[in-house]
Parts: structure tokens; C-alpha cells; sequence
């Protein structure tokens, strides 16, 4: 009788513990990105509140600088046992890491909603590497997208945006003619990388897939690749040699006065002027980079989130809630109206003030692109293949820019064969 | 380079320990300070002896993200020695280190040889000489990177002044940029080869001076003959120091050219951090990493060696 008095007062104490304890512990979130300051941090604080206002605890904790900083914080986090309850991840890197830390399982979430049957196939691929939903995209930037300075284009009497590289080649060269620098390029790494894979896309989005995302040896060191190569040697004889090892972000305002020409960079650029009070038609054209092909390409960088496993029932509640907001309709407006990207759910009217022409180019781009099957995964941003395979084309694409004295020839049977060494 | 400094302090308290006869009770605090002594060498040996190990074996593992311990031999070794950002950063540390070493040495002796003609104001020039030395690589790299540019330093400026045509944009020319790292790295260590210079030309006996001045050695000659011969340890010394700092530099060039323009300013440790944490390949980057402990003690132990020839006693000045 008295064991069983204690047991009973035992269970009751544990029940009322159970009942209690999610009551107490309020739903939060823990969240690491790169996304620390301008129009990203600004989208980033805007996902916050919306996450707040469901009654989430947004505990967000930016390691700013490139992608890398970010996920060497994310690595040690995870080897100390004490991951964030979600963190930004991308491309194929969300399958490479799943490997090395617990995701959590949101099936369920995903599909009490139509979001899946609103979003691009290959997208929703990458983001349940094995079959369940580990991540969540956030948004899409077209990487292929061409600025154009409004008073550089008005001095050598051009109106409209290059279609194909021959007519972009024509007004690249007006433009040195009348004293400007073509092309406005920094030179780091990763963007001497995206002028690569601009000119390879412009010229075949096919030997783009097979070489760049397949690693076929056949496609690289075939003639497509070979004709991208000469095409980024004539864009690096418009860069000026001043601007190595700089971001593209420094050329902006000069990019504007008219003393370059084009910049070709992903949306986030059009985010970032729009912040500085620059009008896209007035002070800037956008569209695509140029492009041979005839049909629409589009060069994909989708940043996700992948959520990792915890014990701890408030911030498993704090990611269902947060997976929720980065599904709905208005999240999709409210983030991506802030940094220039475009609605990662194609069901999304984007025709109010609160974007830009440029965004909805991006849209209409991207949906023409899926249908003739040339939306392609970026390789300067870490969308096409692994940090490891990446970094060993980046070496060689990088030498190539800043090194004139490399044949086009010599280049791509450098790149056939760094990729015969990591692949 | 902890362990040499842990030899190097007891080297040199042993010989003054020579005390007379004491009771038992005077030498307690002496064995205190040697346990404790001897626990906080244990620990940094072992500190740095377990990590040095530890590296190795994951240098022989396909280890990426994290570590595994699925041997593969000499793979990433092979791998590496072909990989052509090695072989770059290779030759850019062979033409930097020489640059730097020469560079830092030449320079320091020649200031501390004008520092020591007695001249005014000579602790406020040896203050401005060593200021350098007190700041970091980084902001080194980023003040040079700030000169050097064409389109606001110095070129930018000389041209302000007139000179249209003046060129100097050695930071972006690949071929050149290498040796605007040189430059700064001179800059920031011939104040310490100065000083350790001046400090030896000091010690000299002054009687040295007179005699070679009775025997008509001319300044130079005097210098170059007697002065820096008589302080030939130092300069060992010297260029020991500015070698191991010229091996082991990372942050100059992360500051000043971030590798470029291209790869054409890498230098290993910047291939060694890459690999570990830009790619993710922790194999890989250990393997670099071992290789460049490597050329270290490649330069190191010869020179432990022959100072432990040549003095026998105490070990070496590191």
C-alpha cells in the first residue's frame, strides 16, 4: 500500500511535469547566418519578426564575412554537441553536412502545405538530399543578371541591354572607345569564378550542365568550354587590372557615375542599389547576362535553411513554427521585396510597387528557364558542386583572369584535369 | 618553437644556481618552483608534442569535415606536391622568405650602424625604427595595401603632384605583387634586426674601436671587418628568427593581396587554411600542414645542431 502510494504520487508528480513543462518553455529559435548587416540583414530581421509575431523567441546570431566564416562556426557548434537550432546552408553542402550532424524531419510540416507543388523540382531535390525534408529554401537570386550603367549606355548611344555576347562584345568595345572601362570587376576568387561560368552558360547551358555539374571530361575539354575561355579572356582585357583582389561592391558608385559600363553579378546587386536610392531604369538598366542559346537560362544560387536536431522541446516547436513562416506566401514577398532576390514559390504575384523590374525579369527568367530545362546550379556560389571540388576549378579560373599570359587552351586542359584530381 | 623557449629559460637559470651549502629547509621553495616549472613544461610539451601527433595521423586519413580515421597513406601528400597552388605558394615563399630575410637583415644592420655613430635624438629614431615590430601583420598588410594600390596610393599621389606618367602598380601586376609582400615585411621587422644589432655593437669593448682606428681602418672597413664579425651570433640569430617569421606568415598576405591578384601571392600557410577551413578538407589541410612543419625543422635542426657543436653548453640562443 505505501509503495504503491508513492508510486502514484511519483507519477503524478512526473505528469504534472509533462503537462507543465511545454507550457513553460516558451517556443525560440537559435539561428546562425551571414546575413548580418544592409538588405540582408535588413530581409533577416524582417524573417525575425514574422517569426516573433507566431509567438517564436528569434535568437539570431550573424558571423558575418563569406559564406565559409559561417560554417566554420557551424562546424565547431556541431563537433561541441550544441548545434543552432537552425542555420543558413546551401546547394550541395546541405546533403554533405546532414552527414556529419542530426536534422530534423519536416515532412509533415511541408506537407500539410502546397508548398512543394508550388516550388522548382531540382530546387526541392537539393533540400531533401535523402528523401526527407531536412531544409528549406529562402529565396532565388539569378546569378546571370547584367547591370548596366544608364550613363555609360547614354554616351555611346545605346538603349538597350547586349542580347548575346557578339552585340555584347560590339558595345564593350563603343564603350573603351569613348575613354569608360567595360567591364566593372573586382577580383576575387569566387567572382573571377562567376565570369566563368556566365560566359560558359551564355554560350551552352547544356555543356554548362554536363561539364561544370556532371564533371563529364568529355564537355570539358570540349569546344563549348574552350569558346568560354577565349569569350572571359576578351571580358578580362575590360576589366581593370587596378581592381584585383577587391569587392565588387567598391565599383558601385562609379559603376553609377558612368565611369564603368556593365557589372554582371547576381540580384543581390539590385538589392543593394535600391538601398542607396538607385533607380533601376534612371541610373541602371538589368537584365540577363548575355546569352546565345536562344532559349532563357537561368544561373540558380538559392540560399536555404537547414534545421538541426535538439532535445529540447522549445526549440523543436520554435522550428516548426519558423519552417511554417519560411513556407507561406507572405514571407516569400516580405524577405525577398527586401534584398532584390525573387520568391522561391513561383505562385507569387510580383507585379506591386514593392519590387523591382528587375525582379520580376528574374521571375519571368526563371520560369522560362525551368521549361526548356536551362535552369543551372551556380558554380562561383557553391550551387553546382562541393566547397572542395569548387575551390579547385576557382584556382584555375582565377589564375586564368588575372594572368593573360595563360592560353584559353592551356586553361581548360588545366580545368579538365584539376577536376580529374578532385573528382 | 615552445619547447626551444622552455630549454632556452632553464639553460639559462641552471648556470647561475651555483649557490653555497644550504639547510634543507631553503631548498623547499626551490623544489615548489621546479614542480611547478616542470608541470607547466609538461603541459605545454605535451600540449603541442599530442596536437604536432595528432596532425600527422589525420594527415594520413580521407578526413573532411570532421575527422575520420579511414587511412590512405601518403595521398594527400602526393596529391599536394602536384597540385599547382602548392608548387605556387611554394616558389612564392622561396622568393619572398629570400627577399624578406636579406631585406629585414641588410636593412636593420644598416640602421643600427648609423644609430651607433652617437648621433642626436638617437632614442627617438630607435623608437620610430622598432614601432613597426609592435604592430601586427594585419594592419601592416592593410596600411601597404592601402599605399600600394594604384588608384589611391602612391602612384595615385605622385601623379597628383604632376608627374602624369609615374607608374607603380606593382600590387596588381602578378608578377610583381609578390614583392610588395616583401616590402612590407621588411618594413615591419628591420626595426627588431636593429635593435638586436645595436644591442650587440654596444656590447663590443670599446678598446676594439680605438685599436682598429689606430690601424687605419677606414669606417667601412672597420664595420665589415671587425664589427660584424665580432657580432657574427647575433646575425645568425637574426636571420634564424626572420626565417622561422617568414615561413609561419599568414595574415600579411591575407591583409595585403588576399593571395592575388589570381593565386599569385599564395604562400603555403594561406594553401594550409584554405583547405582546412574554406574547403573543408581536413585530410588534405593536415597533410599541408605537416609539410610545412616540416620545412621549418628542415631549417631549425641543422641550426640547433651546430649551436649545440659549437657551445656544448646551455642549448641554442632560438
Amino acid at each position: 500500500m505505501k509503495a504503491s502510494l508513492f508510486r502514484t504520487t511519483g507519477l503524478a508528480l512526473l505528469a504534472a511535469c509533462l503537462v507543465h513543462a511545454p507550457a513553460q518553455a516558451e517556443p525560440r529559435l537559435t539561428v546562425i547566418s551571414q546575413w548580418s548587416a544592409g538588405a540582408e540583414g535588413a530581409a533577416m530581421d524582417a524573417f525575425g519578426k514574422m517569426v516573433t509575431e507566431k509567438g517564436v523567441k528569434w535568437e539570431h546570431s550573424p558571423v558575418s564575412g563569406f559564406t565559409t566564416d559561417m560554417m566554420n562556426k557551424l562546424r565547431a557548434d556541431i563537433i561541441a554537441g550544441k548545434p543552432p537550432a537552425a542555420s543558413q546552408l546551401k546547394g550541395p553542402e546541405i546533403k554533405a553536412w546532414s552527414a556529419i550532424g542530426a536534422t530534423v524531419n519536416l515532412n509533415d510540416v511541408v506537407k500539410a502545405t502546397d508548398y512543394e507543388k508550388n516550388i522548382s523540382a531540382d530546387l526541392a531535390k537539393i533540400h531533401k538530399p535523402k528523401g526527407d525534408w531536412i531544409a528549406l529554401p529562402l529565396q532565388i537570386y539569378r546569378v546571370n543578371t547584367l547591370f548596366a550603367s544608364k550613363k555609360a549606355m547614354d554616351k555611346v548611344g545605346a538603349t538597350e541591354l547586349p542580347k548575346t555576347w557578339d552585340e555584347f562584345n560590339a558595345l564593350a568595345a563603343k564603350m573603351a572607345a569613348a575613354g569608360i572601362t567595360p567591364v566593372a570587376h573586382g577580383g576575387i576568387g569566387w567572382a573571377d569564378a562567376m565570369y566563368f561560368e556566365l560566359t560558359l552558360a551564355g554560350i551552352s547551358a547544356d555543356a554548362y550542365r554536363k561539364s561544370i555539374m556532371e564533371l563529364d571530361d568529355k564537355a570539358l575539354r570540349g569546344p563549348e568550354v574552350l569558346a568560354a575561355f577565349k569569350q572571359l579572356r576578351q571580358l578580362t582585357k575590360w576589366m581593370s587590372p587596378s581592381n584585383a583582389g577587391q569587392h565588387w561592391s567598391v565599383f558601385l558608385p562609379a559603376l553609377m557615375k558612368g565611369d564603368y559600363g556593365f557589372l554582371m553579378m547576381g540580384g543581390w546587386a539590385s538589392g543593394v542599389l535600391k538601398k542607396g536610392n538607385f533607380e533601376e531604369g534612371k541610373d541602371f538598366l538589368c537584365g540577363p547576362t548575355p546569352n546565345n542559346t536562344g532559349k532563357p537560362v537561368f544561373d540558380m544560387n538559392a540560399d536555404g535553411m537547414i534545421f538541426w536536431d535538439t532535445k529540447n522541446a522549445d526549440l523543436l516547436a520554435g522550428q516548426k513554427a519558423t519552417a511554417q513562416v519560411a513556407m507561406s506566401k507572405e514571407f516569400a514577398r516580405t524577405f525577398t521585396q527586401i534584398n532584390g532576390s525573387i520568391p522561391v514559390r513561383t505562385d507569387i504575384d510580383l507585379s506591386d510597387a514593392g519590387f523591382q523590374d528587375c525582379q520580376r525579369d528574374a521571375a519571368k527568367n526563371l520560369s522560362g528557364a525551368i521549361a526548356a530545362n536551362q535552369a543551372i546550379m551556380s558554380l562561383g556560389h557553391n550551387m553546382a558542386q562541393t566547397s572542395p571540388v569548387t575551390a579547385a576549378l576557382r584556382d584555375v579560373l582565377t589564375e586564368y583572369v588575372h594572368n593573360d599570359k595563360i592560353m584559353p587552351e592551356e586553361a581548360q586542359k588545366r580545368l579538365a584535369d584539376a577536376v580529374d584530381t578532385v573528382r | 618553437m615552445n619547447q626551444t623557449a622552455t630549454t632556452m629559460q632553464a639553460g639559462q637559470t641552471r648556470p647561475a644556481r651555483t649557490a653555497p651549502r644550504r639547510s634543507w629547509l631553503s631548498d623547499v621553495p626551490d623544489l615548489l618552483t621546479r614542480i611547478v616549472a616542470g608541470l607547466i613544461a609538461a603541459a605545454a610539451v605535451s600540449y603541442v608534442v599530442g596536437f604536432t601527433l595528432w596532425t600527422v595521423v589525420i594527415s594520413f586519413t580521407d578526413s573532411t569535415l570532421l575527422p575520420e580515421y579511414s587511412f590512405v597513406g601518403f595521398k594527400h601528400y602526393w596529391a599536394l606536391l602536384r597540385s599547382r597552388i602548392w608548387q605556387v605558394a611554394y616558389f612564392n615563399l622561396t622568393i619572398y622568405g629570400l627577399g624578406f630575410i636579406l631585406g629585414a637583415t641588410g636593412l636593420g644592420l644598416l640602421l643600427a650602424i648609423l644609430i651607433d655613430q652617437k648621433i642626436r635624438a638617437e632614442n627617438l629614431l630607435r623608437t620610430i625604427y622598432l614601432y613597426p615590430m609592435a604592430l601586427s601583420f594585419v594592419v601592416t598588410g592593410t596600411v601597404w595595401a592601402w599605399l600600394l594600390n594604384p588608384t589611391i596610393g602612391v602612384e595615385h599621389f605622385v601623379r597628383s603632384l604632376g608627374w602624369e606618367q609615374f607608374n607603380f602598380g606593382w600590387l596588381v601586376d602578378r608578377d610583381m605583387a609578390i614583392y610588395c609582400v616583401v616590402i612590407a615585411a621588411i618594413w615591419q621587422a628591420s626595426g627588431f634586426a636593429m635593435a638586436l644589432f645595436l644591442a650587440g655593437l654596444r656590447s663590443l669593448d670599446g678598446d676594439l674601436y680605438k685599436a682598429a682606428a689606430i690601424d687605419g681602418a677606414g669606417p667601412s672597413r672597420m664595420y665589415l671587418r671587425i664589427m660584424v664579425p665580432a657580432i657574427w651570433p647575433i646575425v645568425v640569430s637574426v636571420l634564424v628568427i626572420l626565417l622561422q617569421t617568414a615561413i609561419k606568415t599568414y595574415d600579411l598576405v591575407r591583409a595585403l593581396t588576399a593571395g592575388g591578384p589570381g593565386i599569385a601571392t599564395t604562400l603555403p600557410t594561406n594553401v594550409v587554411y584554405d583547405y582546412m577551413f574554406q574547403r573543408g578538407l581536413m585530410g588534405a589541410g593536415s597533410a599541408a600542414a605537416v609539410m610545412l612543419l616540416l620545412s621549418l625543422l628542415i631549417v631549425l635542426l641543422p641550426y640547433a645542431i651546430l649551436q649545440r657543436m659549437r657551445g656544448g653548453k646551455g642549448g641554442g640562443l632560438g
